[in-house]
């Protein structure tokens, strides 16, 4: 019968061990957060939010910079598991490439989570929470279509080709626009998310078609940068720009009637949730929703004063 | 002889394992026989709508009655009557009501709700987006293992109100007509906004 309250009181301090916040030698667990860059300030809200979250629950945690770079991030994910940290937050740097990278940290046993982009595998990751892009762009796209009351001609400023984000947030505008015959678009070039780019490629452009309406950015820096080529043309007035991510100075622009709209997004809440979700995945939690969309919310000069405080 | 016999008995044999060990089909008649572990998303929809969608909208919460809650008790309102897939503040709900055509619009109509006088507008244009699909809460997400046949979903759920709910509806549909109407709608929980409700719709119905 002792053998029993034994086995019983061994089991239950097990347990009690595997929901701490410390790991086997009693310090406390450790969290790596790898990130795709932090040469961009969203990622770097997306970043410290995630350390920040995860210290605010007890952990350790550490913040890897990819810098776009898929060999380097596959370094991080190299030390983070030979360093015996116990979880990583994740935002990939290529849809694809970053794959790999998940599989290895899987078979080590540490649980990835992935924040904001995806991997294009649903087998990988314990879990992705992910911008909902496509959702938000189809209401950029409700919005672009009524403002141009159907008809016009428009430009589409793509963000990196080889990123999900980019296409996802093009295939949920076109699924609108598309329905609409008067609605041409004149050109559709990349401008890899950079400002600079979008206002050089927006600038030739307009060299060959001075008459466009419109012109949908897949990002607000993007939009920004064609707001400034616009306006260095003389033609700010008359082109309407679409932005998406939410940025304070897209937001700024559009309560200065500069800009028409955009999708806000929620790095925090993405950023937080993957923290969360380490603290149950240690917990004993496994069935996590293998993706998990946010919703991105349409921002105009009709609901600006709701994101905006002056 | 023996020897002979031996020989050829050997190589029939490898000639018949070999036979059977090697075909060859047309590149075409393979790649039509091997699944793609894709969903037939218009099956789906198709499927989802007749046999889930239509017997469920019985359990839609009457507008007014929604209206009424949402101004009295937002919190609890949207925990027990809103929908979701994913995180974040915009919810849905599968509303009915009925009500009369104030305006007919080219792109919305008008109505009066019949029992407070509160207009609202029914979308008969840009019928896009998910708030019929998340409305209803009858799909779960993780049947799904790829993003855009998620969203393929609601891309044909919106295609059959396009092309048939709404045809015959707008051409008959004239200002004054008494309408009764099953839709969605979609609501941000914290910028709750009542004065300006679009309904997606599903059913409509003319009662003159």
């Amino acid at each position: 019968m002792k053998r029993i309250y034994a086995f019983f009181l061994l089991l239950s301090l097990l347990t009690l061990a595997s929901c701490s916040n410390k790991n086997a030698a009693g310090e406390p667990k450790k969290i790596a957060v790898i990130v795709s860059t932090l040469n961009n300030p969203w990622f770097v809200v997306l970043a410290e939010t995630a350390a920040a979250k995860a210290r605010s629950l007890g952990y350790e945690a550490k913040i890897f910079d990819s810098q776009n770079n898929t060999a380097l991030e596959a370094d991080h994910f190299e030390n983070a598991i030979s360093s015996g940290f116990n979880a990583i937050l994740f935002n990939p740097t290529d849809a694809d490439g970053s794959i790999a990278n998940v599989s290895k940290a899987k078979a080590a046993g540490v649980p990835v989570f992935c924040m904001d982009r995806e991997v294009n595998s649903t087998k990988a990751a314990t879990s992705q929470i992910l911008s909902d892009s496509y959702s938000g762009c189809i209401a950029i796209g409700k919005y672009f279509v009524k403002k141009l009351n159907k008809k016009g001609k428009y430009v589409e400023i793509l963000g990196l080709v080889g990123d999900n984000n980019t296409w996802a947030r093009s295939k949920g505008f076109h699924s609108v626009a598309d329905h609409y015959p008067g609605l041409k678009m004149v050109a559709q070039q990349s401008a890899d998310f950079d400002r600079n780019k979008a206002m050089e490629v927006l600038e030739s452009i307009l060299q060959a078609n001075p008459d466009i309406d419109a012109v949908f950015c897949g990002n607000d820096a993007m939009a920004m940068g064609a707001y400034q080529a616009l306006f260095a043309a003389g033609k700010a007035n008359h082109v309407q720009v679409f932005g998406f991510d939410g940025a304070d100075d897209a937001l700024q622009s559009i309560k200065e009637g500069k800009i028409k709209a955009t999708g806000m997004q929620y790095p925090k809440i993405m950023a937080e949730t993957a923290a969360l979700y380490a603290q149950e995945y240690f917990k004993g939690k496994r069935d996590f929703p293998q993706k998990i969309p946010v919703a991105v919310e349409l921002v105009t000069a009709e609901n600006i004063k709701n994101y905006i405080s002056n | 002889m023996k020897k002979f016999l031996k020989y050829f008995a050997a190589l029939v044999i490898v000639l018949f394992v070999g036979y059977h060990s090697v075909y060859f089909k047309k590149l075409n008649e393979v790649q039509a026989n091997t699944p793609s572990g894709k969903i037939n998303t218009t099956a789906y929809t198709r499927t989802f709508w007749d046999k889930k969608l239509l017997p469920s909208l019985n359990k839609a919460i009457s507008l007014d009655q929604l209206i009424g809650m949402l101004h009295t008790d937002p919190e609890n309102t949207f925990k027990k009557y809103s929908n979701a897939l994913g995180i974040g503040e915009l919810k849905y709900f599968m509303v009915k009501a009925e009500g009369s055509v104030k305006q007919v619009g080219d792109n919305d109509l008008t109505v009066t709700l019949a029992t407070d006088n509160k207009t609202v507008k029914i979308e008969t244009e840009y019928v896009y987006g998910n708030a019929v699909r998340d409305a209803s809460g009858l799909i779960n997400r993780n049947e799904f293992d790829n993003t855009s046949d998620f969203n393929e979903i609601s891309a044909g759920i919106n295609k059959i109100i396009r092309e048939e709910v709404l045809p015959d509806f707008k051409r008959t549909v004239k200002t004054g007509d008494h309408i009764t109407f099953t839709g969605a709608i979609e609501m941000n929980k914290k910028f709750l906004n009542l004065s300006d409700i679009e309904i997606t719709p599903i059913q409509l119905k003319i009662l003159k």
